[in-house]
Formats: structure tokens, sequence, C-alpha cells
């Protein structure tokens, strides 16, 4: 490990995956509690479409993914929101409509193809020392906005309408929520890939709630998790050339399947 | 002053009318039953009073002032109203605690931005003593029977110091003895504490025998007065005989 630190890259790659790492522990807090793996996975896919249209339009390709996850997030908001289609329903037409986008708008730049399978499954040992300081600025108003309403999101969480008749301000911190999960997805992207971070937002706090017996515990747990699964698997992708996504999702579900099964042994 | 007056209350859902000059007033400290069949407009009504709704037409009053004023922590920063609705269903095993569920009654007054303190925390933990699970408030909510989450549920809303409690189908779900005894439960709080009670509820015989007061209502007021006299009234049978179409996404009732 120490042999793999020595290099600048992995130096770079270990600080901006320990920065995604915390936030995506804490918002998969809120992912778990409210349900939203399959959101996580819309948006995600969907940020594909918005990398496309970037690369058409001759902006940075996160950027647009980001405004473009942001903008799909909310819209499945706002439908779903009106209780006319379900949440799952709408998610299920916009993840395959944006990513079809995505894949369409690629085709027609042959020159990018190569790197979609950095977006797709993530190459976080590409990471510029920019990169670091961009991510640590997203990670930090990420977490910052989620210790700032962490009672108002666990009321949300548990009880949406009684949350609504106590006063809480539902509507607008439902919105906060979505942005800061499309935003955190899409700078997560380079970290475990498109295909994977949904991953990545589920697996560190369901392996919290296989161990924990409180709200605290699951959350330590989760942060722990994610920290070990991005130290852990950088260092396994370095030393068996393997994606950097894959790796890290890879031994999160190791530590998930290891905590359920040490968490029925406790029970016993 | 009443508690609850609702005057001449109009509401329409995609053209269909939910409420149709609904009438009625709720006494201070009693405990008042809202019966009626599905898509009654119950609910609908539940959340007007709430503020979460707006009548088209008519008036309705929470102690003299307009609902949803009590939202608002620049109105003074009271809160009148605790809110209970049908069980709540958290992910299998997640691990907050009844204590955890308990405070949340308290987020409302805090407002955005406050943390909850010693004084929330022993608010909570009194609640939680008033309807008998002080020893278990370290216990997982999700662990619980239905009829002790219900009871978990009555203590959040209590933890807001209201003075009114507006309960949306509480029992759904129970078993008939669970029932009882949670309706049992309310009604000593509203005695003991004086507490103004407002309760939606499919359970007409099991909730007749705690209130004070029924009425029955069926898009407009079909019948109010003490149960002995609703329950024999035709319109009660004519209610429940010719049940209203289906109540729309508006009334969860």
């Amino acid at each position: 490990m120490s042999e793999f630190l020595a290099y600048g890259f992995a130096q770079r790659a270990l600080a901006t995956g320990v920065l995604l790492g915390l936030s995506c522990a804490v918002l998969a807090f809120f992912v778990v509690l409210r349900r939203m793996a399959f959101i996580g996975v819309g948006i995600s896919h969907a940020a594909l479409g918005g990398v496309a249209i970037g690369v058409v339009l001759g902006v940075s390709p996160l950027l647009a993914a980001m405004a473009f996850s942001v903008g799909v997030a909310w819209v499945i908001g706002w439908i779903s929101g009106r209780g006319e289609i379900s949440e799952d329903t709408t998610i299920g037409v916009f993840f395959p409509t944006a990513m079809a986008l995505g894949v369409a708008l690629i085709s027609l730049s042959p020159t990018y193809r190569q790197d979609l399978v950095g977006y797709l499954f993530g190459n976080i040992l590409s990471v510029r020392a920019v990169d670091v300081w961009i991510l640590a600025g997203l990670a930090t108003v990420s977490l910052g906005i989620l210790a700032a309403f962490f009672k108002e999101f666990l009321f949300l969480g548990v009880d949406e309408e009684a949350a609504r008749a106590a006063g809480v301000p539902v509507e607008p911190l439902r919105y906060l929520l979505l942005t800061v999960l499309a935003v955190t997805i899409v700078a997560s992207i380079k970290l475990v890939g498109i295909v994977l971070v949904s991953a990545f937002l589920v697996v560190p706090a369901a392996t919290g709630q296989a161990v924990a017996a409180s709200m605290r515990g699951m959350l330590a747990v989760a942060i722990g998790c994610a920290l070990a699964s991005v130290a852990g698997g950088l260092w396994l992708s370095w030393l068996w050339d393997l994606p950097s996504g894959a790796s890290i999702v890879l031994l999160s579900a190791a530590l998930f399947f290891a905590a359920v099964v040490a968490g029925r042994i406790r029970r016993r | 002053m009443t508690a609850v007056r609702v005057e001449d209350v109009w509401f329409t859902y995609e053209h269909e009318p939910v409420l149709r000059g609904a009438s009625f007033e709720v006494a201070p400290g009693s405990f008042t039953a809202l019966i009626g069949p599905n898509g009654a407009g119950k609910s609908t009504l539940l959340r007007i009073l709430l503020g979460l709704l707006k009548p088209e037409r008519g008036r309705v009053e929470i102690f003299g002032s307009p609902p949803g004023g009590h939202r608002s922590r620049a109105a003074g920063g009271s809160h009148p109203i605790g809110y209970v609705a049908q069980r709540v269903r958290l992910p299998s095993g997640f691990p907050i605690s009844v204590a955890e569920v308990a405070l949340m009654g308290r987020y409302g007054r805090l407002g955005l931005f406050h943390a909850p303190g010693a004084l929330d925390r022993a608010r909570a933990a009194d609640a939680l003593a008033r309807v008998g699970m002080a020893e278990h408030a370290r216990r997982r909510f999700s662990d619980l029977s239905g009829g002790q989450q219900q009871r978990v549920l009555i203590a959040r809303a209590l933890a807001g110091e209201p003075r009114l409690l507006l309960l949306d189908e509480p029992t759904a779900g129970l078993d008939p003895a669970a029932r009882a005894r949670f309706y049992a439960l309310v009604c000593d709080l509203q005695h003991a504490q004086g507490l103004t009670v407002l309760c939606a509820s499919h359970d007409v015989e099991v909730v007749s025998e705690h209130v004070d007061r029924l009425v029955l209502l069926d898009r407009e007021v079909r019948a109010a007065g003490a149960p002995r006299e609703v329950l024999a009234s035709s319109a009660l049978a004519q209610a429940y005989t010719f049940p209203a179409p289906h109540d729309h996404g508006a009334d969860g009732a």
C-alpha cells in the first residue's frame, strides 16, 4: 500500500475517493431511508445523456452531466410528487430515454467513444490536481447541506405527511435532496463510473443497517465501509490492474455480505 | 372560543366535488369523530384544517385563526395542532429508535437550523411516558407492534405540545383489540390534559364508545351530535348503503 501511495496519481485518487466516499455514505443513509435507490440508478444513467450533450456542445462533459442530471432529478421529483404517475414508472421512462440519448449522441462523435468506458466504469487514477479541489468543494457543500438539514431530511424520510403538517418545508427540501443526490452522483462518476455509482449510494448504508443498532452506528459503519472500500478498492485496482469503480464496488459488496453474516450471528 | 369551526366549506378535485358546503364545530376539550364512507371527504377536510389544502369556498378556523398560521414560526412559534396519520412504514430493520421518532414532534417548533436540546428531549420523553411507551424508548421503532407504533406516533404529536390533535384513520391495519386500546388511550389523554381531539375514522362502532360527538360526513355533513343520536339516524344507514364514488388523490380516506 505504501508503495502505491508514493505515486502522485494514487494520492490524488485517494483524496478524491475519501471525499466522495464520505458524501456518498451520508447520502446513502437517506437513500436507504427514503427508498431512493432506483432514483440513484435513474439519475446516474441519465448522466450519460448529459455527458453526450456536453460533447456535442463542446462544453465540459461533467458540467453538462451535472446540469442535465439535476434537471432529470427535478422532473422525476415533480412528476412523481403530483401522484399521477408513480416514481418508479417515471424513473423507468427517464432512465432509458436519457441513456439512449447519450448513446445516440456519442455515436455521432466517433472520436469520443474511447472515453466512454471511463465514464461508464470510472477511472479515478486519471484525476488531476484541479479535479481534487473541485470535488473537495462539491463534497464539502453536499456534506454541509446534509448536516444542516439532517433532522428535516430524517423527518421527511420517516413520515413526509406528518413533516408537512408540522410545517417542515417539504417540497423545497425534497428538491434540495434530489439536487444533492444528482450532484454527488455526477461528481462520483470519475470514482466508480455511471454504471456502478448507484451501488455506492446504497451499499455502505445497507452495510451499516445490517450491523448497527442505532442511527449513529449505521452512519458510522456506512462511512467506515465507504472509506475502506475506496482505499482498499483503489489499492486492489492498482495491484491487479482492475477498473477502479469495479474493485471499489466489489469490495464494498464484500463488506456488506460480511456485515449481513455478522449481524445474523450477533442476533442469535 | 370554538376549537374548530368549519363553515360552508367546498372543495373540488378535478371537477369532482369532494366537499359540498360542509359545516360543523368542535368544542374545546372534546373528542369528536369524523365518520363516513370511503370518499366522503374526511381526509380532505383534515388536510384543509392542517392548511395543506385551500377550500374553494367557506371558512375554517382553528382556535379563532385560519389554518396554516401555526406552521409559521413567524406567526409566534405556537403550534396548536398535533397530527397522526395512518401507520408509518419504514424500511425493514431501519435502526431509528422510539425516542428519536417521538423527538420529531419538536421539529416543527424548532424550525430550520435549530438542533433539539435538553428541553426538547425531556418533552419527547414525557410524551412517551404519557402514552405508556417510556420503557420502550431505546427500542427500534420498526420492532414494535402496530398498536405500539401508533402510541409512539401519538407521543410524537404530543411532544409538540398541541391543543388540538387531528387523527386520520389512525387505527388502519390494527386488530380490534388494539383499536379499542388506542381509542381508550386517546380518550384518557383528552380528559387528563384537556386536549381537543378530532379523529377521522372508519371504526364507527369502536370509536363511538369513546367520543363525545360524531360528525357524519358524506361530502356534506349528514348528521352531527351525540353518538347515540347519530348512530340511530337514518342518515348513517343512507351514507353507508350508497357509498360515494372513490375520493381521488386529494383524499387518502
